[in-house]
């Protein structure tokens, strides 16, 4: 097993905040890594860290043997790094499948070759029904199925999924779940931001828990749970849960 | 294999009226074009020519201005520089250096594309009312450069080209030869248009438009393709500039680098409908006979009279049709296909 990114010292500061302080992983290929934190931990500057939306202050960044800490976002989605958004952005005047096409113009040049790519990857997110329809017409659900589809038609290495599931109902929570429980044995390594515990907690191989911008905890999900500095970031100063 | 064929036909549907992106050709596309070749063909009277040779050029110029304004999300209100420059240049090299426009047209495309590109690395990463603040204000820069570098550009006399009709001066005795002329450049732009619209560089353009962020998570390399939007919409209505200055033979730096004209490119591809390709021929092929007629109507009796009236349209469609002529067409052809 080799590590496909590794992450070593990386901080990154707005100002006089740290958002992210020397914080140090590394990703195993095929792995399904949790990312777990309070709001305002520093989740979504570490993805954007990592997918080149904002340059590290200080460390390092290696995606399979290059480093790529001074990427910008565009060379790092060349290289086989794909994302969502929290808030998804897709391509308003757009229509659904032409908003995947053009992640999957990354893989298949040709017009007609990447709208079939796209439509074969709606169909894995459940929206083979949606192909033409105005991105507009889409609900949130919908437009967090359609990121994710987003992301996987440029069959990347490794995707950051940053929180997928907030407004989903539950039966679509267990879908997208299996869903992205499947993905490490296509070959694709998962990085993935979640605040709808109970799915991640199942479904990922190990959890990391950031708080204030530090990494707190590191390890099996059960582990992790029992970590008295975890709940204690998760639920305050005097809590005793045992 | 078999999957992408498939997709490739039933994306391409029996003839339509109303043209669809990615599509080759509608009705609608084959019913103008046979109405401009017959324009252009049959003999129209002295005063329509004048109208019909703007009519063309206007087109051609507003699609040049879409492909920044409408398609990449750059809306300028500087493109009258690359209008100026364009006439200059050709200009310049005809008169003061004996080189036949018909070469100097393209030192002109290459020179406005560059300063488009130019244009683009700078003030790209506006947006909204600061992007078009600033391509104005580099418009004016230039005009005003125009004004003062007489020496060169014969400063607010201007230049005249002589009067000479010959092939190879550019310049025609007959105005049904610009009618062609204008409409063999309104037809090469369109042709562009289509070819981009329907390629991957199109859906760049495309992406960088509606969300620069997702754009680059996939790849886009947003800057690249705004600027390359730039240089190619830049040197279009750079070639657009050469040809009236062809055609009126006098250039001053006040007649071709005016906000004003900045603005009409703006208007002709709202009024009809941004990021179609359809939509900036429809404006001009709406709105200038209009205005032109309106002119020479009222030009005498009520001076200003016609902008009123002009302007009076705009609000119009800009508060009834935000889609333009072409967003209304294309709603109502939807329409009519629902059951």
């Amino acid at each position: 097993m080799s590590a496909i990114v590794t992450i070593a010292d990386v901080s990154h500061r707005f100002g006089s905040l740290w958002a992210v302080r020397d914080v140090s992983f590394s990703v195993e290929r095929g792995e399904l890594l949790g990312l777990i934190g309070p709001n305002g931990a520093g989740k979504s500057t570490l993805f954007n860290l990592i997918a080149g939306a904002l340059i590290p202050t200080q460390g390092e960044i290696v995606f399979d043997g290059q480093n790529v800490s001074h990427w910008r976002s565009h060379h790092i989605a060349r290289v086989g790094i794909a994302r969502t958004f929290q808030i998804p952005k897709p391509y308003r005047q757009l229509s659904v499948v032409e908003n995947v096409m053009l992640t999957a113009f990354q893989r298949e040049r040709s017009i007609s070759r990447a709208r079939s790519l796209a439509i074969e990857t709606l169909a894995d997110v459940g929206l083979k029904d949606y192909v033409d329809v105005p991105v507009t017409a889409l609900t949130v659900g919908l437009l967090k199925r359609l990121e994710v589809a987003r992301a996987l038609a440029m069959r990347p290495k490794l995707v950051l999924f940053d929180e997928i599931m907030a407004g989903l109902t539950p039966t679509e929570v267990a879908t997208m779940t299996k869903f992205v429980g499947g993905l490490p044995a296509r070959g694709i390594t998962v990085i993935w931001v979640e605040h709808v515990l109970y799915a991640i907690m199942k479904t990922a191989s190990r959890i990391m828990v950031l708080n204030r911008g530090e990494l707190i905890a590191n390890g099996e999900p059960a582990e992790v749970a029992r970590d008295p500095a975890v709940v204690k970031a998760y639920l305050g100063e005097d809590m005793n849960l045992a | 294999m078999f999957v992408g064929v498939t997709h490739q036909l039933s994306g391409r549907r029996a003839l339509q009226f109303f043209p669809r992106r990615g599509t080759p050709f509608s009705v609608l596309e084959l019913l103008l074009l046979i109405v401009c070749i017959a324009l252009a063909g049959v003999g129209l009277p002295q005063s329509l020519q004048d109208v019909a040779v703007l009519t063309f050029l206007w087109a051609g110029l507003a699609l040049a201005w879409n492909i920044a304004g409408g398609y990449a999300g750059l809306i300028s209100f500087g493109h009258a520089a690359f209008f100026g420059i364009g006439a200059y240049t050709s200009t310049i090299l005809f008169v003061r250096a004996g080189i036949t426009p018909w070469i100097g047209i393209w030192c002109g495309a290459v020179l406005t594309g560059a300063f488009g590109a130019l244009l683009a690395l700078i003030c790209a990463r506006l947006r909204g009312p600061f992007l078009i603040l600033s391509t104005l204000a580099a418009a004016e820069v230039v005009r005003i450069g125009a004004l003062n570098w007489a020496s060169l550009t014969g400063g607010p006399e201007g230049l005249s080209i002589p009067p000479v009709p010959r092939l190879a001066n550019m310049v025609f005795a007959s105005k049904a030869t610009y009618v062609v002329i204008m409409l063999l450049f309104l037809l090469g732009v369109y042709a562009i248009t289509k070819f981009l619209e329907g390629s991957r560089y199109g859906y760049y353009l495309f992406s960088v438009r509606d969300d620069a962020d997702a754009a680059s998570a996939a790849g886009v390399n947003p800057l690249a393709a705004r600027t390359a939007a730039m240089a190619l919409s830049a040197g279009l209505t750079g070639i657009g500039g050469s040809l009236f200055a062809q055609y009126f033979l006098y250039l001053d730096p006040t007649f071709v680098i005016s906000p004003e004209i900045s603005f009409q490119f703006a208007l002709l591809a709202a009024v009809g409908g941004l990021g179609t390709a359809i939509g900036p021929v429809l404006g001009s092929f709406l709105i200038t006979p209009m205005s032109e007629l309106l002119r020479s109507y009222l030009g005498s009796q009520a001076a200003g009279l016609h902008l009123v009236i002009y302007s009076a349209l705009l609000i119009v469609v800009m508060l009834y049709f935000p889609g333009g002529i072409a967003g209304a067409l294309a709603r109502l052809a939807g329409r009519r296909n629902k059951p």
